[in-house]
C-alpha cells in the first residue's frame, strides 16, 4: 500500500504564503528520506500528513485515508516524533509514554506494558524511571521515538532525529532507525538536512524544493556510478597522473586523488592504472568508480534565498 | 599568520574538570574541533576567545595572552552556538554596531565588506527576524568578521543549516582559510568535517585525544590492522597471494568481495598493485574500509 500519496496538493497560508504548490507524490513503502531547504515545505507536508492541517486544494490519503475525515484511523496507524524539544520536564518517562499509549487507545494494562518494552527497544532501562527533565539530549530523542513507536504504528514520520546528537548518538539512531525499517517492517519517513544521512539509511528519497516535487527516486537510483575512477596514492599524484595522461586516459586532479575516465574499454584502464602504480613504486590507497551523490541534487540548485526574501 | 596555543590548560568548574592538561596548538587553515557531547568543546573556544580564564596554563592568540587581553580581539572573532541577534535590527545595523565596538577608522566601509564576504548584501536592509536560519547564522560570520580578524572561532556553524546552507558555508570557510586565516570550528557532523577540513582537533572528557590529519591519526593506531575492501577480476586467487605476505594478518571473503587486514599499511599498499600485476589479476575497487573520519573518531572515543 502506497504511504502518503498526494494530488496536486496545495497549501496556502492566509492566502499570502504559498508552503506547497501543486504536489502530486506518492511514498511508497520502505525507509523513505524526505529532504530540502528550509521553507521548501516539508513541515507543512508533515502537519498536512497528520491532519493538523487542511489542504487548501488537491488531496492527500494517509495509508489510504484522509487524514482530515478520517483522522482518528490516521493517528491510529502513524506515529510522530517532532524536530522541537517537546517533552514534560517534570514527568517520568515511563509514565509520559504509557501516557501517550492511552491517548493513542490502548488499555491501561497494555500501555504499561507496551510502554515498558518500547522504552526498553529504544535503549532505555533504568533510567526510564526518571524525570525526563534530567535527560540529556540522546535520551530525550530517545523518548520522542519511544511515544511514536508505543502504539506499534504502520507509519513512523521522523522530523529531524538526530538533532542536537553527537557522533556517537547520531550512529545508536541511525541504527535504531534502519532496524525499524528493516526488522520490525515499519515504514518510515525521515526529514533531515544531513544527506549523509540519508544516504546511510533510506531506501529512497523524496526531494522537494518550493512546494513542488524536486525529485522522488530510490537511493540506488541516486547514487549510481559515475564512469570516472578515484585513484588515491599516498604520494604526489602529479607522477601518475603524466603517466595516465600518456598512455591516452583522461585524467583530473581533485583534492588528494585522481580522477580517471573508465572510457570505452574499462578492462584496460583498470590495468593501466594498477601497472602505473605497480611501475613507479607508489602506494596504493583508495581505487573506486566515483558515485553520484544526493548532494549533488542541491549542487545544482540556483540559490532562492534571495528570490525567497 | 597567527597561531592560537594552549600550554597545559585546565579549566575546572568547582570539582568538575572541563578542560584537562591541554596543550594544543592550531595553524591557519581550516581546523576541525570534535569531541562528543560534554567533553570540553565549548570551554576550550571559549578559553581561546578570552571568555573564561584557564585554571591552570596559558592560552594565546599570536602569542598575546588570551584572558585579559582586550587587544587581542583585534586579531580574533568568535561565532558563539547559542544564537543571540537582535531580531529588530537589520543585519547592517548589526554588523555596524561590531564594527564601531571595535573602533574601526571606517565602521560603514568595514560593514560593507563583511556583508558582501558572506554575500548578505541582497537583505542587508531587511530585519533579521525575518531571515532563515542559514542568513542569521551568516549575518553572525560577518559580525564576527568585521574587523578583518586573522582568527575565527565557530561554535557548531552548521548547525540547523539545510543542505544548499550547508555547502554555502563550507564555501565561505574554504574561502576564508585559503587567504591564510586561522579558522577553528566544532562539529558534530563527521562526513562534514571530512569534506571541509582532514585537519581535527579531539577532545575526549577534557583531554586532548589526537590532534593532526586524521589520516595520519589513523596511520599512527599501529595496534589496529587497517582494513581494506578489494575486487579483482579473480578475488580467490588474490586472496591466497595476499595471506603468503608478511604485511597482510587475515583475508575474508564476504558480500562479493575480499577483506583484507594489513597490520602494516605502508608494505601491503606498496606491494598490492606489484601482485596483482604480477598475477594477472586485475583491480576494480580498493577500499579503504576503516580510514574516515568517524572510524577514527570512534577509535579515539573508544580508548
Amino acid at each position: 500500500m502506497v504511504l502518503i500519496e498526494t494530488d496536486s496538493l496545495e497549501k496556502r497560508y492566509d492566502d499570502k504564503v504559498t508552503a506547497l504548490a501543486d504536489l502530486s507524490v506518492a511514498i511508497e513503502p520502505g525507509i523513505v528520506g524526505l529532504v530540502g531547504v528550509n521553507g521548501a515545505g516539508k513541515s507543512t507536508l508533515i502537519k498536512l500528513a497528520l491532519g493538523l492541517l487542511a489542504p487548501t486544494g488537491g488531496s492527500i490519503r494517509v495509508l489510504g485515508h484522509d487524514p482530515i475525515a478520517d483522522g482518528e484511523a490516521v493517528r491510529a496507524r502513524v506515529g510522530y516524533m517532532p524536530e522541537h524539544d517537546c517533552l514534560p520536564p517534570d514527568v517520568i518517562a515511563a509514565e509520559f509514554v504509557t501516557h501517550m499509549a492511552r491517548v493513542s487507545g490502548l488499555p491501561a494494562a497494555t500501555a504499561r506494558e507496551r510502554a515498558s518494552e518500547t522504552l526498553r527497544h529504544v535503549g532505555l532501562y533504568e533510567e526510564r524511571y526518571r524525570r525526563i527533565g534530567g535527560y540529556s539530549t540522546g535520551m530525550k530523542q530517545r523518548v520522542k521515538l519511544a511515544q511514536a513507536l508505543v502504539h506499534d504504528p504502520e507509519l513512523l514520520l521522523l522530523d529531524e532525529p538526530t538533532n542536537g546528537l553527537d557522533p556517537e548518538g547520531r550512529r545508536a539512531m541511525l541504527d535504531l532507525v534502519h532496524r525499524i525499517g528493516s526488522e520490525f517492517g515499519i515504514s518510515v519517513v525521515v526529514c533531515s538536512h544531513l544527506l549523509g544521512e540519508i544516504e546511510r539509511i533510506c531506501t529512497s528519497l523524496v526531494a522537494i524544493d518550493a512546494g513542488r516535487l524536486l525529485r522522488s527516486a530510490t537511493l540506488s537510483s541516486m547514487t549510481q556510478h559515475s564512469d570516472l575512477l578515484m585513484v588515491e596514492i599516498d604520494e604526489d599524484p602529479a607522477d601518475l597522473a603524466e603517466f595516465l595522461g600518456r598512455h591516452g586516459l583522461e585524467v583530473r586532479k581533485d583534492k588528494r586523488s585522481l580522477m580517471v575516465r573508465i572510457g570505452g574499454e574499462p578492462d584496460e584502464t583498470y590495468d593501466l592504472i594498477r601497472d602505473a602504480v605497480a611501475e613507479l613504486d607508489l602506494s596504493l590507497h583508495r581505487l573506486e568508480q566515483h558515485r553520484h551523490q544526493v548532494a549533488d541534487l542541491f549542487r545544482d540548485l540556483p540559490t532562492a534565498e534571495a528570490t525567497h526574501a | 599568520m597567527t597561531a592560537v596555543e594552549l600550554d597545559s590548560v585546565s579549566r575546572w568548574y568547582g570539582n568538575v574538570v572541563a578542560v584537562n592538561d591541554v596543550t594544543l596548538t592550531v595553524n591557519p587553515g581550516l581546523t576541525g574541533l570534535l569531541g562528543p557531547n560534554g567533553a570540553g568543546k565549548t570551554t576550550v573556544l571559549h578559553l581561546m576567545a578570552g571568555l573564561l580564564a584557564p585554571s591552570q596554563g596559558t592560552v594565546t592568540v599570536g602569542g598575546e595572552a588570551a584572558w585579559r587581553n582586550p587587544d587581542m580581539y583585534k586579531q580574533l572573532g568568535l561565532v558563539t552556538e547559542r544564537e543571540s541577534v537582535p531580531g529588530f535590527l537589520t543585519a547592517r545595523e548589526f554588523v555596524l554596531a561590531s564594527a564601531k565596538l571595535h573602533k574601526l577608522p571606517d565602521p560603514r566601509a568595514a560593514t560593507r565588506a563583511a556583508l558582501g564576504i558572506v554575500e548578505m548584501e541582497s537583505a542587508q536592509d531587511r530585519e533579521i527576524s525575518t531571515y532563515s536560519k542559514g542568513m542569521r547564522q551568516r549575518t553572525r560570520v560577518a559580525a564576527a568578521l568585521v574587523h578583518d580578524p586573522t582568527v575565527l572561532l565557530l561554535d557548531e556553524p552548521f548547525n540547523g543549516m539545510d543542505p544548499r546552507q550547508r555547502m554555502h558555508m563550507m564555501e565561505l570557510l574554504h574561502r576564508m582559510a585559503d587567504e591564510g586565516r586561522t579558522i577553528l570550528f566544532s562539529s558534530h557532523i563527521l562526513e562534514e568535517v571530512e569534506q571541509l577540513s582532514g585537519t581535527v582537533q579531539v577532545i575526549v572528557s577534557g583531554r586532548l585525544a589526537a590532534s593532526g590529519d586524521y589520516r595520519h591519526i589513523r596511520r599512527l593506531m599501529t595496534n589496529r590492522p587497517h582494513v581494506f575492501t578489494i575486487s579483482s577480476s579473480d578475488d580467490r586467487r588474490l586472496a591466497t597471494v595476499l595471506i603468503g605476505q608478511e604485511s597482510v594478518s587475515g583475508v575474508s571473503m564476504a558480500d562479493g568481495a575480499l577483506q583484507v587486514h594489513a597490520s602494516d599499511y605502508g608494505t601491503f599498499t606498496r606491494a598490492l598493485a606489484k601482485l596483482a600485476k604480477k598475477s594477472g589479476i586485475r583491480l576494480t575497487s580498493v577500499l579503504p574500509a576503516d580510514e574516515s573520519l568517524e572510524k577514527v573518531f570512534s577509535y579515539l572515543v573508544a580508548a
